[in-house]
This record gives C-alpha cells, structure tokens and sequence, in this order.
C-alpha cells in the first residue's frame, strides 16, 4: 500500500528542524571548537618545538662521578662534563660554583641517578636529568660497539604477523575488526543524537494537541515512519556537518594538525562480518526506535519520559563493563546474556562480530530476534499513540489500550463491510 | 424535509475502554447537505463517536462510516474537522504550519500557500504569515485554526464543541464560516452543550445518553417528544368546545391550549376561527432545548459536580 502523505511529513519535519538557525548553531559549534583546539594544538605544537630545540641547544658545563664505570669519559667532556668527587658535587652546585651534578650509583639499572642542579626555571630544570640520562645511554651504547645491537638492547622491535584460517586463507587482524566496529560508533551516534529527538517528536504533537487533526489525515504507522525517516535524515546531515571538516582536516592539513596516519588503504572488509553487522545496526536500530516512540507515546510529557530513557541509555552502555569478556572469552554466561537481551544485544553483537566470534547462526537469531521484537514494539507503539496521544495530560494505560484485539478485529470487519 | 443519502452512518456502534463500556449501541444517520447536533453531557461518549468516525478509534463493535466507507486518511474524503482539543504546532511560522495541514489534506503546496494567505487577509492576519503561532494572541491562533478546519473546503464538516473558548468575535467568525459552509453544500456534524446554537443551526439532533440515542430525530420531533406542543392563543370571544384540544388555562382572553394527538396546528387554527373564537394571536409553542437538557441531564451535572 502506497504511504499516505508520508512525503508530506518527511519534507515538514525535515525543513522545520533545518530551517531553524539553533539547529545549525549547535551541530556547527561542535566542529567550530574542534577546529579551533587543533589551531590551539598546532600553534602550541609549534611552539613546543621550539622551546624543545630551544632546550637541547643549551649547553652546560656538568660535574659527575660515577661508581658504575659506565660512563665514557670522552662522550662526558664532549657534552660538557667532568669528574668531580661524589661529596663535594652537591655543595658546590648549591654555592654557584657547578651548574649541575650527576652522581652515578654503581648499578644503574636497579638505582636511581642522582641530580643536583642551579634552578632555571620548572621547564627547563628537565635538561638535568635528560642530560643525564642521554650521557648513560650514549655510555652503554659506546659500550656495546654497534648501534642495532643497542637498539635492540633497549627493546626498539618490530614483529610482523601473518596468520591464517582454517581455510589457509591470510586473516586481516586489526585491520579486519576496524570496519566492523564502525557499525558500533554508527549505532551509537544514531542513538545519541536522535534517542531525544525520537522521544521528543511524538511529545511534539501530544503537547500541541494536533494529534487529533493529524491522524484525521494520516495513519499513525505513517506518521511514526516519517518522523524515524525525518530524524535519520536529519541525523545524516549532522554526522556529514561532524564529518566532512574531520575528511578535510586529515585529508589536508593532517601533518601540520598532528594527525596520526590511519592506514585506512591497509583496511579488510570480510563480506559477512559487514552484512551481519549492517543487519544488527538496522534491527537494533528499529529495536530502540520503536521503543522510543513507544514511550513518547505512553507519557504525557518529556519529564515524566525521562527515567525510563535513562534507563534505556545505561543498557546501551552496560556491556562496556564486559567488553574485555565480550572480546576474550564469548561463550562465557555474561556475554551470552548480554547477546540474546534484546537492549544490549545489538552493542554486544556488534562487539563480538568485529572481533570475530559471533558465530553466524548467533547473528541471525539475533538479527530474527531485534527484528521481530522491534515489529511487535513498533506495533504496540502505534497502538499506544493511537490512544495515548489524545491522552493528552495523563498516563496512559498499558493494559487497557493493549487488552483491545477485538477493536482491531472490528476496525478490520467494518473496513471490509465497506 | 426530503429524505436525501446518508453522509454519516453510525449502525449499532459499540465502544469499549477496558473494562468501560463508553458506547453501548448507536445508530444513527446523518444526510448529505444537514446540519447534525450530536449532544449529550460530559463523559457522554460524543467525541468517542466523533473518533471512532473519523478512524482515530477502531470500534469495538458495529459501522461507522462516511459515505458509505470507513473513514480511513486516504480514502478520499474531504473533512473538516475541528477537535475539542485545539492545537497547532506552536513553534512554527503561521504560513508554514497551515501550508502542512493543507499538504496533509490533499491539497499541492503551492495552492494551499496561496489560500491560507488570501484566508489570513481576509481574518486579518496577513502581516502574521511569518509569525510563530505562540506569538499570536489566543483569538488569532483560533483564527488559523478555523482556517486549517475548512481550507480543504470540506465535505462534510465535523465541529467537536465549536464555541468553546472563542471569544465573541471568532465565534461570529465561526457561525459565518458554518453558515458558509452549508450553502456550499456541505454537511456539518456538530458537538455543543449551546443548546441556542442547536435551535439556530441544526436540522436534526440525537441526544447521547448512557451510551445509547435517548432522543434522534429533527429538533421539532425531540421537542415534541419531550411533551406536546402547546398553543398561545388571544380571543376576544369564549372559546368554542372541541375534541381538538384540551385547555390548560384560559384567563383574560389568553388561553394555553394542549392540541390532542395528530392534531396538527393549523386544523386547531380553522377550527378556533369557525368557532368563533375572535381569534388575534395564535402561536405553537414547544418545549425549549435547555429544558430538556436539563431533564435529561440534570441528574448527570449534579452527580458530577
């Protein structure tokens, strides 16, 4: 059956959220900021450098002993140092006769090195103890006579793993979990930014008193489907407002920001992993979407709405407390729980599918099972917006509006009489 | 008044909310071109029945429909309907919110623009086309509510407690449009405890009680339901003895005569003038619709408050 005036509301919620200057002030105040803290962190990036450059230029002349015999006397007077007895190190900095101290335990390796310096400042008093560290170093390493060996020493190693399935097939790693795992960040800013929204747009129409001229012209299951089409739509425009300076930025100007490579060109996309997972952000979606409306409908006001919205948002968070148990061990009781519970099925699947070990069978009885609950929800909630929406100041009631088979059966029997 | 189709059929209409039977069994019809008073007392079960028509409610039981088709928002009809529970989107501009409601009930864009405009003119609101409804004044927001009632010029227009709230100049505004709305053919359902309202407007009227018609038919045939009618009569001469009627009282030369049944006024008229009677002042009176809203509803108001 075509959608009776669905367009219509579509374009009148769309153009009445995007026509409205505060709508644009608060999604742009956000990347605003964003781009003015990465100015802040490039200009204070810059000035970092400086100051560093500033620092290590500087030298100074350094009094040290050493009980480990470490220490390469040629690299100490290159930097700037010479011996002086362990007793008299300390006095003389403290009489303005040495800048600096370093005073070398016999282990290093298990005690700490001893500094005493002329104060220069809380910045710049850190070159005592850089410049102590980097002579012991240099130190060993001259010691050890070869620079890859001291590089390994000091534990610079690099591995490169390749692993494969059952199959002989090359598995991806972390760079197959990324994509994945986009349908999560998806699903939570979804949620996010339209879960008020969703519980706000029917309280819209209950708290003007149109709902009665409206469903003279349009069915409820059409009224509530442009509304969700509406909010999507507006929730893309947001996401490409937060989006398009971030593509820029990195695209652009990703050095002089500080941006860290992402390697995106080294991603896999494991063709299951992103069906199951699209499934599960669809029918999880249409889970909460539902619920929502559903309570939008059922309660006279935003305020009254509010307690069980928090609560739906905390399930929506609870399975991070889990989250090392969803990614290590999956077959453990909590994890199933938090798998099949329609609330915090879709994270915990979407968690278990990026990482691998949510068996396919599991993601299509979940996928079965979001789907056909958020059928009955959406159902219900037509049902209750039906009733309760010209329920106008009071609560409604659950059990009368849903007790009403034989009303529909009628409204069904005198649509066919007719 | 000539039998015409019947616009509104309501055939043994029942409604339940829970454990509550609202409506037991209502029929009724209403015909193409009338003016219908649906009345009653409150928790009387009216706007349930104007919902349950319009489809917002399904029925628990029985038909309901408009033009022979239960009322579904794309089958066609053009309705007007004021609810009792008034309101618009109040954050939107004036234009916008009626160039909505003229979209959702069939109408392009454009020209739904184009009459709410020539429609705001004519009430006095041009300058407030741009206007967010909560800045107008209560009386102009029910301004634009009359508007988006009627800017698909409805076939049949549903008025659910028309008067309540509006001032004295909308409700003038209101009985124009009515008026309006009539001679162009439209039929027009209304709900009102404003019984002159009633006598003023309506051909036919059904009192709702304990969820089923106490009264249905047009207000002349309620009215006599409720007690004969009687005549007012001024003589100059004795009255003449007769069968047709029955005297109440007679003193001074007027005289308050109960005519007997199928007695109609103007044979008791020829038979007081071949009687001789010196007859200068002869008028039907009947029943007033407030008194029998009283009768029938007394009980109720008293109970409530």
């Amino acid at each position: 059956m075509a959608r009776h005036n669905l367009g219509t509301v579509i374009r009148f919620e769309v153009g009445r959220t995007l026509s409205k200057p505060r709508f644009w002030v608060a999604i742009l105040a956000v990347p605003a900021l964003l781009v003015v803290i990465g100015l802040l962190v490039s200009l204070s990036g810059s000035g970092t450098d400086a100051s560093t450059a500033a620092i290590a230029k500087s030298r100074f002349s350094f009094g040290y002993s050493d009980a480990s015999g470490i220490i390469d006397p040629g690299l100490a007077a290159k930097a700037g140092g010479h011996r002086v007895s362990p007793g008299s190190g300390p006095a003389e900095v403290r009489a303005g006769t040495l800048t600096a101290f370093f005073e070398y335990p016999a282990t290093p390796a298990a005690h700490a090195v001893r500094v005493w310096g002329a104060d220069t400042g809380f910045v710049e008093n850190g070159r005592y103890s850089a410049a102590a560290q980097n002579l012991l170093v240099a130190s060993a390493q001259a010691r050890i006579g070869s620079p890859a060996l001291a590089a390994l020493a000091a534990g610079s190693v690099q591995t490169d793993v390749t692993t494969y399935d059952a199959r002989g097939a090359v598995t991806p790693g972390l760079a197959g979990v990324i994509p994945p795992l986009l349908y999560l960040l998806l699903f939570y800013l979804l949620i996010l930014l339209l879960g008020n929204q969703m519980l706000s747009a029917l309280l819209d129409e209950k708290e003007n008193r149109v709902t009665e001229m409206v469903l003279t012209t349009i069915d409820p299951t059409d009224l509530i489907l442009g509304k969700v089409v509406s909010l999507f739509v507006v929730a893309v425009v947001q996401i490409l407002v937060f989006a398009v300076p971030l593509a820029v930025g990195y695209a652009f100007f990703r050095t002089s920001l500080n941006i860290p490579d992402l390697g995106l060109s080294g991603l896999s996309l494991d063709p299951q992993r992103m069906v199951v997972g699209a499934l599960l952000l669809i029918s999880g979606f249409a889970l909460f979407t539902g619920t929502l409306v559903a309570l939008g409908a059922a309660m006279p006001t935003a305020k009254d709405a509010g307690p069980i919205f928090g609560g739906m948002m905390i399930l929506l968070f609870v399975p991070f407390y889990a989250v090392s148990l969803i990614v290590t061990d999956p077959s453990a009781s909590i994890v199933q729980i938090f798998t099949f519970f329609p609330y915090t099925a879709p994270i915990t699947a979407l968690v278990r599918n990026a990482f691998d070990n949510l068996p396919l069978w599991q993601g299509i009885v979940v996928v079965a099972e979001l789907t056909a609950l958020s059928a009955i929800v959406l159902r219900v909630a037509v049902r209750i917006f039906r009733f309760g929406s010209i329920s106008y100041t009071s609560r409604v009631d659950l059990r009368t509006v849903l007790r009403r088979p034989s009303a529909a059966r009628a409204d069904g029997a005198a649509r066919r009489a007719s | 008044m000539s039998e015409t189709p019947a616009t509104v059929t309501v055939d043994h209409f029942r409604m339940d909310f829970g454990s509550t039977t609202v409506i037991r069994d209502l029929s009724f019809e209403v015909r193409a071109g009338e003016t219908f008073g649906l009345l009653g007392s409150n928790g009387s079960g009216k706007t349930t029945t104007i919902r349950a028509l319009l489809g917002i409610y399904p029925p628990t039981a029985g038909r309901l429909l408009i033009d022979g088709t239960a009322s579904r928002p794309d089958a066609g009809v053009r309705l007007g309907y004021l609810p009792e529970e008034r309101g618009l989107y109040k954050k939107e501009a004036v234009l916008d919110v009626m160039t909505y409601f003229g979209a959702l009930k069939g109408l392009d864009p454009r020209a739904a623009k184009a009459w709410s405009s020539a429609y705001l003119d004519r009430v006095g609101l041009a300058d407030k086309e741009k206007t967010r409804i909560d800045k107008l004044s209560g009386g102009q927001q029910q301004k634009v509510q009359l508007g988006v009632t009627i800017m698909n010029d409805p076939q049949l227009l549903i008025l659910d407690e028309p008067t309540k709230g509006f001032d004295p100049v909308n409700r003038r505004l209101l009985m124009d449009i009515i008026d309006e709305q009539q001679a162009n053919g439209a039929t027009v359902v209304m709900v009102t405890h404003q019984m002159e309202e009633v006598e003023r407007l309506c051909d036919r009227i059904l009192l709702l009680k304990d969820g089923a018609a106490h009264a249905y038919g047009t207000v002349t045939e309620v009215q006599d339901s409720f007690g004969a009618p009687t005549a007012r009569v001024v003589h100059e001469r004795p009255l003449p003895r007769s069968d047709l009627w029955r005297v109440q009282r007679d003193d001074a030369g007027v005289a308050v005569l109960e005519p007997g049944p199928e007695v109609a006024p103007d044979a008791l008229l020829a038979a007081l003038v071949a009687g001789d009677a010196g007859v200068t002042s002869f008028q039907i009176t009947r029943r007033s619709l407030d008194d029998i809203f009283v009768e029938v509803y007394g009980a109720d108001a008293r109970s409530e408050g």
